[in-house]
């Protein structure tokens, strides 16, 4: 089913927009195109638009305006031939509670019309890769939440899909588990699987995709790869920490400020109770200058932390705002 | 048409687990017709004496039917909270999103819902049978009585998925069960027409399960009275074109 070649890439969005009819623009103008065997994320706070997104490439919703085509198929056009190459896993896990495991697998093979001999091989091997080969015969209702996890994430899997729908694959799961799942979506991709993603965790999506959009608002803010976005920033962050006796802070903080006039790697300067906080052009090369530079004025330093720029330094440049305070602030999401 | 029916099957054999994994299903659906049938052909044993009972042997014999049909009402009367649940967890996206005919997802709710009310209307027809009822018309007969009852049963289930469907609440889904006890005791379960005030003969002629239960009454006591047969068939799919046909859009409303 899924061997079959169709033209294009894995994902082509253009100009995608999906209005809710009370007004709610969740998708508002997304272009963004997905290479076949890429790994790509959407990273953005709840409510960005990233799950609307992903439920019309999943031909789920139907967009107000503007295209989608999986595999050089036209979602709304054709959504049949989509949903038959494409695994989807959503953000609540979505199985039969009084099925066991095998029976959930099973199901959704028939479903994508499996034969026989080879779905038997397939559940089996799906089993023993995620894990769950041992409880197999159990109820799926009896699961844990990581086993849970991971049997929804292989009935997405049964059918082999070409693209690989994931929309908050490690929500709800602990640390452990994030990680194993993790490993496991890199070695489905290497085997050729293409991954469309969607998390609001940055430093997985940073540590773990190799390119991401930024979406906020139903808009992409930016794309590309971690480590371009955050050179983007430029500065890494040196905060210090001064030695400086009671009421003498401000003193010292005026002579760092004198000291480091001209001094060319630094792009900043800010003053904290306890010291100041810089911006320096690559800190790691630039630190040691900077302490000799400060020792040399008898300027006593107690203590001094580097910090690389993060995937939230980069979507506050873009959206003057923190991911991290925006999912906090949100009312909890419902699954339907 | 083959495709839709290979979905029906797999997607109706995991209702049908989820049916019988759960023990308290088929128990709750026939302990209360059982409880009637025994206490009430006790209790109202010589009621058979009155002159509209003309021709029954006991009122075991005239009672079994009714709670044979009843078992349908029961066995219906929550059936649109699966597919309920589905939209809830997301199953139902899930289904949506692989390469099915949508009405296949409905089809595999409703056959099995089916075979569900075959099943329960007929243990309490083998109870029947074995407190001294009997079937007149036999094995077939008896086949011809629980496939009726599976008719119904499915027409019904309407009024559970309609509400479901609608307002997406689950209490709403069993709201129209209640609709049972009107129905069921202005029938013919308990007593012939003859012996109803001419209001409740009124109201008799447009309930639709009078005529499941006289057909099967017929079925049980008499013989093949295919007016009775015929009766009860234009009554299922009356009930069924208006209660199915709506569920269809609602359906269709949800899972656009």
């Amino acid at each position: 089913m899924t061997s079959e070649v169709v033209a294009g890439p894995a994902i082509e969005v253009e100009g995608l927009v999906k209005v809710y009819p009370g007004g709610t623009r969740a998708v508002d103008g997304i272009d963004v195109a997905v290479e076949r065997g890429e790994f790509f994320a959407f990273l953005g706070p709840n409510g960005a638009g990233k799950t609307t997104t992903i439920r019309i490439l999943t031909t789920l919703l139907r967009p107000t305006s503007g295209r989608a085509r999986v595999l050089g198929l036209d979602v709304t056009e054709r959504p049949g031939e989509v949903r038959r190459r494409i695994g989807f896993a959503m953000q609540t896990v979505a199985l039969e509670g009084l099925a066991t495991g095998r029976e959930n697998l099973e199901l959704m093979g028939r479903l994508h019309r499996v034969p026989g001999p080879e779905l038997r091989r397939r559940v089996d091997e799906l089993l023993e890769l995620m894990g769950l080969a041992a409880v197999a015969g159990k109820l799926a209702g009896t699961y844990s939440g990581g086993m849970r996890r991971r049997l929804d994430l292989a009935t997405a899997l049964v059918h082999r899909p070409a693209v690989l729908f994931l929309d908050e694959p490690t929500e709800g799961l602990d640390p452990q588990s994030r990680a194993a799942l993790w490993q496991e979506l890199a070695r489905i991709n290497r085997e050729g699987t293409t991954m469309l993603l969607t998390t609001h965790y940055m430093e997985e999506a940073d540590q773990l995709c190799p390119r991401l959009a930024i979406i906020d608002e139903g808009r992409i803010v930016v794309s590309g790869a971690p480590a371009e976005l955050k050179r983007g920033i430029g500065a890494d962050t040196v905060t210090i920490q001064l030695e400086a006796a009671e009421g003498e802070m401000a003193t010292r903080q005026d002579a760092v400020a004198r000291l480091l006039d001209g001094f060319s790697p630094l792009q900043g300067l800010e003053r904290t109770d306890e010291g100041v906080r810089l911006a320096v052009v690559d800190a790691a090369s630039t630190v040691p200058d900077l302490l000799r530079r400060l020792d040399g004025d008898g300027i006593g330093v107690r203590a001094l932390t580097m910090q690389h720029p993060s995937l939230d330094d980069v979507f506050l440049r873009y959206t003057g705002r923190h991911i991290r305070d925006e999912a906090a602030d949100r009312p909890l999401e419902i699954g339907w | 048409m083959l495709a839709f029916a290979r979905e029906t099957w797999y997607l109706g054999l995991r209702t049908l687990r989820r049916f019988l994994r759960v023990p308290a299903n088929p128990i709750s659906t026939v302990i209360f017709p059982l409880i009637q049938l025994v206490g009430f052909s006790q209790l109202f044993r010589d009621i058979i004496q009155l002159p509209g009972f003309a021709g029954q042997t006991s009122y075991l014999a005239y009672l079994a039917p009714g709670q044979i049909a009843f078992t349908v009402f029961l066995a219906v009367s929550w059936s649109g909270s699966n597919l309920l649940y589905d939209y809830r967890n997301g199953y139902l996206d899930k289904l949506r999103a692989a390469p099915i005919r949508r009405y296949s997802i409905l089809a595999g709710e409703l056959v099995p819902l089916g075979l569900e009310c075959a099943a329960m209307a007929g243990v309490i027809l083998l109870v029947s049978v074995a407190l001294g009822a009997s079937v007149a018309t036999g094995f077939v007969g008896a086949v011809l009585i629980l496939v009726l009852c599976a008719a119904f049963g499915v027409a019904w289930s309407g009024t559970s998925f309609l509400p479901a469907l609608l307002t997406k609440n689950e209490q709403a889904t069993g709201t129209l069960s209640i609709l049972f006890f009107p129905l069921a005791f202005m029938s013919t379960a308990f007593v012939p027409v003859r012996l109803m005030p001419d209001w409740l003969q009124v109201l008799n002629a447009v309930n639709p399960i009078s005529y499941v239960i006289e057909a099967a009454r017929a079925l049980m006591t008499t013989g093949y009275d295919w007016g009775a047969i015929g009766a009860a068939v234009v009554a299922i799919v009356a009930v069924g074109v208006v209660l199915q046909g709506a569920t269809l859009l609602a359906f269709r409303r949800l899972t656009n």
